[in-house]
Order: C-alpha cells, then sequence, then structure tokens
C-alpha cells in the first residue's frame, strides 16, 4: 500500500460576503496517496480550484486540519509552509502563465532559482526537461510565440523541473483544441505511471476519466468520491 | 537570480517603451538638476578650503551702536593693532593689519596695467600659505617693495624674471618686486589680490593714513588675525571684546565691541542683524539645497505612479512567481533590483546631461564649477545616489506589487482596488504642490526686482560714465579735464566724487547744528564733490540750489538729501549752520552752511531706504572719480573714442579705465537676479518632470478606460464630453494642489520679502498667473491623451474583449 501523501480533516474554507459567511469548501475528508491521478468535477462554483488552491497552498483553509506528508500544514508558519510546497508542489494552470518577458528555457528554470539550485545544475535539469518534452527547438521563443498546447507543454515542463511529489492541474486543457488536450492529458498518464501524484479539476468527462479516481464536488461538499 | 531579474526588467523596458521613456527621461531630467544643485552647494560649502589654517583664523569686526541700532562691520582703527600686540599678543599666532582691496596702476617700461591688490604685514603670507612662486618669502619687509601674483607678472615682464626688477606704482613710487606668488584660486576670499604691497608702505603712501596712527574714532582699516591652537575664538573675543571702550573712553557712547568673525563664516553667514550674526548666503545654500531634493523627489513620484498605475500588467507575473516558490522577500527584492536598474540608467544619461550643461549653469550661477572626474568623493556621492534614489522610487512600487495573492491575479479576476488609485492622486498633488510654489516663489522673485529696478534712483544713471582717478597724477588735473572733455563735445559735464555714485564709502558722525537733540548719535554718508555734481548726475533740487562757481563761500557748503533733513530734524535747512565737532580737526573746519536740499539718490541697496547724506564741497580736489555725462547727441562709442583721446593726451601712461553708471547700478540686482534665473530653470524643470509623470498616468488612463469610452461613444457621447470625463479628475487635482500651494507659498514668500525694506507685495495676479499657468499645462498634458482615446473607433476597442 502507498503512503499517504496528504490529508484533510473537516476542512473548511469560508469567506466573509457581506455581512455574510459563505463557505467555499465545507467539511472536506480527503486523504490522498502517493501515485493517484485524482480528477476533480463539479459545476462552475463548485469549489474544485479553491480545493486545489488551498491543497496547493496558495490559499489555506479556515477551519480543519490539513497534514502534508505527516507535517501539520494548518498550523505552519508562511516561511515553512512556502518551503514545503517549493519542494513536492507542482502547478499548472488553464491560462498557462507563462511569464511572458521571460523565453521558454528561462520560464522552466525560475521555480530552481528559487530553490537556489545552483547554475550548473539547472542547466543539466533543465536540457534533460526539454529534451524530455521535444521542445529543444523552441527553448529561445517567448511564450506569445508558442502554441496554446505548446504553452501548456511548457507549464508542465516547469511544474515538473522541481521534481515535485504531486502536480496540482486546474483546468489544464480548457484553453485547447481537443487534439492538444489529448496530448497532455497523455503525457499527465504517463507522468502519474512514472510516480507523480496528480490532482486536476475539470469539466470533461474524458479528461475525467484519465483519472484512477473521481471526486464529485457540489457547493463546496464532496458528493461522490 | 539576479541576471533572471535584470533579464525581466530590462525586456519590460524595451516592450514599454513609452513607459521607459518617461521614467528614465523623469529620473535623468531629475538627477541631473539635483547633481548640479549638489555640485553648486557643494562649492558653496567649499569656499576658504583653499586657507589650510582657515580653522584659526578670523577677521576683527566691530559692533557700534547709534540710537540704539547695532552696526557691524569689519573697518577697524589703526590704534587697535598696537593695542592688541601690547596686551593679548599671546593669544595670536598672527596680526595682520590691511587696507582694503584697491586697484592700483603698475608700471613697468611701456606696460601700465590696472590690478586690484591688498597692503598687508609680513606675517600674511606664512598665514594665508601664499605659495611663493621665486623670490623671497620675507619680502614685504622691504618697505618699497611689492608682491606680484603670477598672472600680473606675466602681463607684466612676459617670460621675463619679474624678482628684482622695480616697477612704479601709481605713477608715483618705485617698488621693487621681491616675490611672485601662485594666483590665489577662485572661491576664496583673497582670490582678487593680483598684488600685496607691504603695510608698513602703504601707511606712508598718504598723510590721512600716517596721522590715523592714534585715532581710535577712524574706521578705516581691516584686520585679519590666526589665534594660537590652543585658544578658541570665543575665549580671545571676550579677551579683546573691550579694549576699544577702555581705550577711548570718548567713543565710549557707541559702545563699540570688538570681535572675532571666524573664516569659515566670512562667506556663508555674514549677515549681520542689531548686532547679531543672521546668516547670509548660506539661506540660498538650504533654499537650493531643498529645491534640488524636492525636484529628485517628483521624480521619483513619477515612477511610483508609472509603476504601481501599471501594477496590472506585472500581477500576474507576482501570481505566477508565488505560485512556484517565490517567497514575497524575493519579488520585493526583484523589484527594488528593477528600479536599482532603471536609476543607474538614468544616471548615466543625468552625467551626460550634467556634462552638457555645466558651463550653461556656471554662466547662471557665475560659477567655475568643473566636473569633478578625479574626485573620489564624488564617485562615493554618487553612489549613495543611486541607491537613495533607487529605495525612494522603488521601495513603495515593490511593497505594494509583491502584496497581491496569488490565487486573486491568477483567476484573472484581479482588479485594483476601488482606492487603490488614491496613494497615486496624493503624489500627483504632491507633485504639483511643489510645482506650482515653485512657480509663484519664481514670480515673487522677479517681480521683486523688477519693482526695485523701477523705484526711481533720484539721477540719471545713463549717458553717464565713471573713471577711475585714484592716483596722484591726477591731482588738482579735475577743472583742466573738465573743461577739455566739454571742449571735445565728447560730454556735456563733469564732476568729481569721492565715492563712486553707487556706493558709499564714507560715513561721517561729530556734527552739531541748532536743534540736535542731546544725545542724538548721527550717522551720515559722506561724500566730497566738486562744483556741477547736482548737474552732472542730473540730481533734483528740491531747495536751494547745487555748488556754484559764483558763490566763492559754496567751498564752506554742504548739500543734504531730503532724507537727511527729516533725519537731522532740521526745519528751514537752506542757509543754517553744520559744525564738525570733531576734536582732532576743529580749527581746520569752519562751519559748513547748507546751501541746498536733493531729492534722495540711491547709492547703496536698491532695496533698502536712502541713507540720510551730506554731499561736502571737496576743497582738496581730491576726487576719487570723474563723473562725466556723455553728450546725447553722439553716439556712445563716439564720445567714448572722444573722451579716451583726452584722458591720453593728458595722461599718456595711465590705462584709461571707466565703467558705465547703469552698470555699476545694475550690478545690485546681480545676486537676486542669479537666483531669480536658477530658480526659473529649476521651476521649468519641475513643471515638466510633474507633466511627464501626469502624461505618462493620462495614458495609462485612457487605456484602461478604452472599453468604457468605447461603449459611451456607442451610446452617443461627443468626443467633447469624452474629452472633459478624462480630464476632470487630473484637472480636480491640480486644484487641490494649487488650494494647498498658495498659502504655503504666499508664506514662504512673505518671510523671503521680509529682508528688503523696499520690497513688492505679494499680489493677487501672482496666484492668477500660477493657476492659469498650472492648469493650462495640465489640459494641454492630459488632453493629449484624452482626445487621442476619444477619437478613436469604438468598433476597434470593443472587438478586442
Amino acid at each position: 500500500m502507498a503512503n499517504t501523501l496528504l490529508k484533510l480533516s473537516q476542512a473548511t474554507r469560508e469567506v466573509q460576503s457581506g455581512s455574510k459567511k459563505v463557505a467555499l469548501l465545507d467539511s472536506i475528508n480527503l486523504t490522498v496517496k502517493e501515485g493517484e491521478f485524482i480528477s476533480l468535477m463539479g459545476p462552475s462554483g463548485s469549489g474544485k480550484s479553491t480545493l486545489l488552491n488551498c491543497i496547493g497552498m496558495l490559499d489555506s483553509f479556515t477551519d480543519g486540519g490539513y497534514t502534508f506528508l505527516g507535517e501539520p500544514v494548518h498550523s505552519m508558519k508562511e516561511k515553512s509552509r512556502s518551503k514545503l510546497y517549493k519542494e513536492y508542489i507542482g502547478f499548472v494552470f488553464q491560462a498557462y502563465h507563462l511569464i511572458d518577458e521571460l523565453t521558454v528555457q528561462e520560464n522552466i528554470e525560475t521555480p530552481l532559482l528559487y530553490k537556489n539550485v545552483k547554475s550548473s545544475e539547472r542547466k543539466a535539469l533543465v536540457g534533460d526537461m526539454l529534451d524530455r518534452f521535444n521542445i529543444v527547438g523552441k527553448k529561445d521563443l517567448f511564450p506569445i510565440q508558442l502554441s496554446g498546447g505548446q504553452q501548456q507543454l511548457v507549464g508542465i515542463a516547469r511544474a515538473l523541473i522541481g521534481k515535485p511529489k504531486l502536480i496540482l492541474a486546474d483546468e489544464p486543457t480548457g484553453n485547447l483544441n481537443s487534439k492538444q488536450s489529448t496530448e497532455i492529458m497523455d503525457l499527465f498518464a504517463k507522468l502519474n505511471s512514472e510516480g507523480v501524484t496528480i490532482i486536476q479539476a475539470t469539466h470533461s468527462e474524458a479528461n475525467a476519466a484519465y483519472g484512477s479516481r473521481i471526486i464529485n464536488l457540489l457547493d463546496g461538499k464532496i458528493v461522490e468520491d | 537570480m539576479f541576471k533572471n531579474y535584470f533579464k525581466i526588467a530590462f525586456r519590460n523596458l524595451i516592450k514599454n517603451k513609452v513607459y521607459s521613456l518617461i521614467n528614465i527621461s523623469g529620473l535623468a531630467i531629475g538627477m541631473a538638476a539635483t547633481m548640479l544643485i549638489g555640485l553648486w552647494v557643494a562649492d558653496e560649502l567649499s569656499y576658504n578650503s583653499h586657507f589650510k589654517k582657515s580653522a584659526t583664523i578670523a577677521q576683527v569686526y566691530q559692533h557700534q551702536s547709534s540710537n540704539g541700532d547695532v552696526f557691524t562691520g569689519p573697518a577697524i582703527p589703526r590704534p587697535l593693532e598696537f593695542a592688541l600686540r601690547q596686551d593679548h599678543n599671546d593669544n595670536f599666532k598672527h596680526i595682520i593689519m590691511a587696507s582694503w582691496e584697491q586697484p592700483r596702476y603698475l608700471k613697468f617700461g611701456e606696460t601700465n596695467i590696472y590690478r586690484t591688490g591688498n597692503a598687508l604685514q609680513e606675517g600674511a603670507i606664512d598665514m594665508l600659505d601664499i605659495d611663493i612662486l621665486t623670490g623671497v618669502k620675507e619680502g614685504l619687509k622691504e618697505v618699497n617693495s611689492i608682491m606680484l601674483s603670477e598672472s600680473s607678472a606675466k602681463t607684466l615682464f612676459g617670460s621675463d624674471t619679474a624678482v628684482g626688477k622695480i616697477i612704479k606704482v601709481n605713477n608715483e613710487d618705485d617698488l621693487i618686486v621681491t616675490a611672485v606668488y601662485k594666483d590665489i584660486p577662485e572661491n576664496n576670499s583673497f582670490s582678487d589680490m593680483e598684488y600685496i604691497i607691504p603695510w608698513k608702505y602703504y601707511v606712508t603712501t598718504q598723510e590721512w593714513l600716517e596721522n590715523a596712527r592714534t585715532s581710535w574714532g577712524n574706521n578705516s582699516f581691516q584686520m585679519f588675525v590666526q589665534i594660537n591652537d590652543n585658544t578658541s575664538m570665543d575665549t580671545v573675543t571676550s579677551k579683546i571684546i573691550d579694549v576699544k571702550e577702555k581705550a577711548s573712553p570718548e567713543l565710549a557712547e557707541f559702545n563699540p565691541e570688538i570681535f572675532l568673525f571666524p573664516m569659515k563664516d566670512w562667506y556663508l553667514r555674514s549677515d549681520f542683524e542689531n548686532g547679531k550674526q543672521s546668516g547670509g548666503r548660506i539661506e540660498n545654500v538650504w533654499l537650493f539645497g531643498v529645491i534640488g531634493i524636492f525636484i529628485l523627489l517628483l521624480a521619483c513620484i513619477n515612477f511610483v505612479n508609472l509603476s504601481t498605475a501599471r501594477s496590472e500588467k506585472r500581477a500576474t507575473e507576482v501570481g505566477i512567481r508565488k505560485s512556484i516558490g517565490s517567497q514575497r522577500g524575493q519579488l520585493i527584492f526583484q523589484f527594488l533590483s528593477e528600479s536599482f536598474l532603471i536609476v543607474v540608467l538614468s544616471y548615466v544619461f543625468a552625467l551626460g546631461i550634467v556634462l552638457l550643461f555645466l558651463d550653461g549653469f556656471n554662466n547662471l550661477a557665475s560659477k567655475s564649477i568643473d566636473f569633478p572626474w578625479g574626485n573620489p568623493l564624488f564617485w562615493l556621492a554618487s553612489l549613495i545616489f543611486i541607491i537613495i534614489t533607487a529605495f525612494l522610487a522603488g521601495s513603495y512600487p515593490a511593497l505594494y506589487l509583491s502584496s497581491f495573492s496569488p490565487v486573486a491575479v491568477l483567476k484573472g479576476t484581479f482588479k485594483a482596488g476601488r482606492y487603490s488609485s488614491l496613494p497615486r492622486k496624493i503624489l500627483v498633488v504632491l507633485q504639483f504642490t511643489v510645482s506650482i510654489a515653485l512657480i509663484i516663489g519664481t514670480l515673487v522673485v522677479m517681480n521683486q526686482i523688477q519693482f526695485s529696478k523701477d523705484r526711481p534712483v533720484g539721477y540719471k544713471k545713463e549717458g553717464l560714465i565713471q573713471i577711475p582717478v585714484m592716483s596722484s597724477e591726477f591731482l588738482g588735473k579735475a577743472d583742466l579735464m573738465r573743461s577739455q572733455f566739454i571742449a571735445s563735445n565728447g560730454a556735456m559735464e563733469m564732476a568729481t566724487t569721492s565715492s563712486p555714485t553707487t556706493a558709499v564709502w564714507s560715513n561721517r558722525s561729530g556734527f552739531t547744528w541748532d536743534g540736535k537733540p542731546v544725545g542724538f548719535q548721527e550717522d551720515l554718508a559722506y561724500t566730497e564733490v566738486s562744483y556741477e555734481f547736482v548737474e552732472t548726475l542730473g540730481a533734483k533740487i528740491i531747495e536751494g540750489r547745487g555748488f556754484s562757481r559764483d558763490f566763492p563761500s559754496d567751498s564752506l557748503g554742504v548739500i543734504l538729501n531730503k532724507t537727511a533733513v527729516s533725519y537731522m530734524g532740521i526745519k528751514d535747512p537752506v542757509g543754517k549752520y553744520l559744525r564738525d565737532s570733531d576734536t582732532d580737526i576743529e580749527n581746520q573746519n569752519p562751519p559748513l552752511k547748507i546751501i541746498g536740499v536733493i531729492d534722495d539718490i540711491i547709492m547703496q541697496s536698491p532695496y533698502s531706504p536712502v541713507k540720510q547724506s551730506v554731499y561736502v564741497f571737496d576743497t582738496n580736489s581730491n576726487g576719487n572719480f570723474y563723473n562725466v555725462r556723455l553728450n546725447p547727441e553722439k553716439s556712445t562709442s563716439e564720445n567714448l573714442e572722444i573722451i579716451e583721446a583726452v584722458f591720453k593726451k593728458n595722461f599718456p601712461n595711465t590705462p584709461f579705465d571707466f565703467q558705465f553708471v547703469d552698470e555699476e547700478y545694475g550690478r545690485k540686482f546681480r545676486s537676486e537676479e542669479r537666483i531669480a534665473s536658477l530658480a526659473r530653470v529649476f521651476t521649468l524643470l519641475a513643471i515638466f518632470i510633474s507633466c511627464l509623470g501626469l502624461f505618462g498616468l493620462a495614458s495609462f488612463v485612457a487605456e484602461q478606460r478604452t472599453k468604457e469610452i468605447g461603449v459611451r461613444k456607442v451610446l452617443g457621447a461627443s468626443i467633447s464630453q469624452l474629452w472633459l470625463l478624462l480630464s476632470k479628475d487630473f484637472i480636480t487635482l491640480v486644484v487641490i494642489a494649487l488650494l494647498i500651494a498658495s498659502p504655503l507659498a504666499y508664506y514662504i514668500m512673505s518671510q523671503w520679502l521680509q529682508k528688503f525694506s523696499y520690497r513688492t507685495s505679494i499680489s493677487w495676479d501672482v496666484f492668477a498667473i500660477a493657476c492659469f499657468g498650472a492648469l493650462l499645462i495640465t489640459l494641454i498634458t492630459v488632453s493629449f491623451q484624452a482626445i487621442k482615446a476619444a477619437t478613436s473607433n469604438p468598433v476597434k476597442s470593443l472587438r478586442t474583449e
């Protein structure tokens, strides 16, 4: 049996809306094991993105417990939390969110800078990644010169460069056509088979089917697991 | 990491050319202005730094009071030297008696030059570290000797040896050159000293100088001292303060106080008000220092405003960086390094601007500042300057931009909040407050100068020249010269005076008259003049008449000015007598009959009331200046040619030297005009920088509201309505700035005007001009973008969504 990667218990995310408190996520209980490929489904506003952001520590739960690799995230200081996600988590966004002013190669390299990886090692790692994704020829192009699929490929490469245990993907194919979409999903499946845990939010049944586990959300609650 | 930051910064610069241009040019201009002001301030503060012993050097000054007012000045009596040497010598390393700086003719062979210099005692060479190039340091011990500056020696002797040669001074005495010294650099108190003659020789040149030896009442000399290292200026002052009062009880009523005025204060803090030191040039140093800082601040505000206004564009990058592991501190560092890059670039441009305009600036400020390439202190100051500027400009944007939450910005729903533009608005108001206050200040300075220039001077200063005739060869020649000048048709009239028309060289007391109040201590400006004084100057007779050859008794006459009549309280002055009660020379001075009263003529400061003056007939024909009224029917150059020819015929060995009286008078405005022209330049720069920022903000707002404008246009808004919509906000800000700046500037400028007793009032039109000007400039700046946005095709802007 694989190790537990993260565990949510009664995790809740509330926001103040006027005088009322609105729960975006309501008492979520979830355990994710290493090597899982989870698809989050649900209509717009059901809390998929919020859940991903909270798991990714960009946002935090307002109540409940969150342990990541056995460490209690909910009681952590900002600094150690940031260290944790820098080390173990990679993000892939629907709108790719590459830095427009940096080339493909530089975009992929950036997370390593924040991890204080040495220059020579960075070069090697980025080179490997470019090879692996077959984008060596595009390494000096800027994001705007790439198609959406290629941009997302770079986005995934950037998420993977830090060798994360967990990839969080928020509608990674939402802006792509079906052919590009399939390529990206195949890539996720391949990564998953190599041991990377993936949680993706998606509207598409077809994409969800790539996952080993499908979780349906509605109004901030898990309705089906 | 750095490389990555700079790469991004650099690519951003290239991508947003307009913003980069505004940022860099604004900062470069601001930095250049601040650097120029910095160089100017450093130059002012380094005055007299040439003298190594400046910390222990002082000039001996004197306070004297009359009728409750304290007057302070450097003029001291001769016996003070002997008293100090006898009783207080152990406090001083040097006691140096000195004459006033004065031009003399120096002649060798056929070369006759007119140079300024001083008479000094021997110790001066050591005290002032005068650098002897050839000859002997002790040269001044020889009575009939002279030391020449390197440039004077060069003019007289060319490349020949100067030392040992004999030159004729003022066409009277033969003095041997004992030494040549290196020219004293500019920006020092003795810069103009082109020769030095021995004090011992100087006191023999005229009888009154010898007579002054024992006269405590004759304040006609200067004294410089160097105190011993183990004492202080204050200690020495406390010992010598009452020397004069004790030595001459008859002068005790003037309450004379002798004190040391340290060299470090000579240039910057030389004003005294009622016996108290009250600033001086240091105020201008502060004023321009503050203006320099403000201009830099304005340029930094542009940077802050444009960076935060464009924050939405950078927000995504912040979000991405945070989501891939950047901490806030790292982002702050990134944005600071970006502003550092821009500031360094701006600095390079600023250096270029400074180099380009240094000559012009020197001209404007009457300075000769060299660019301090070789001064490590300058580069160190530059580095600190760059770092401070980078922090000033970059820290707020860095804190602001790095605060974005990644969740919000990456969702794409990020919009700066309703109040996010408030700090920007406050900064724009601050910018315009400074600019408008500078406009008002400059206008008031210019008004004050014009106001004083328009003040009636009391005589006709145009078409009048003065020829200095201070050597003995001119003695008794005045009448002859007058008739020749007039006969030559180059002049209408001529009179001699003991002071130039634009100065008072002598003040007298010790007169009595009928009705003089008991205990009244008069202080009168005293000028000796010749017969046609009133006619030559074109002064206005109010009562009586001027000196006339038809009345031989006029040689014992005196003319008062209007102020003197009311000052002395004489009713019906003409025909009354003024008696000289000075005990020393009572027998020689019979009473003077008041023959006339003239309207006040401004001889001293055009900003002060005219001093009570007496014009006494020059019985010894000893005038120091020929005042010549040129023939108005000929051109000035023709007249001058004629007069020079007549002069040369009579004094073939003397260079013809003259000044236009109106130009001499104009010099009185120089220091204020300098302030005005500097203020004008810096005000223009401040306005330009503020407008640059406004232009950037306006284009940002127009861009941000493109969609809104499109929708409004489709709904039928006219171009003028849209223009109003886009301009309104900025106009509001400028109006607020006007409301803040006006009272502020009013207060500051009223304070400034206090130092002039003849001063303009700050009238409403100054504010009207500033108000109208600021609004007009704002409208022009903002309208360019507003109209561009308003006239663009709405279909285009709406389609992009």
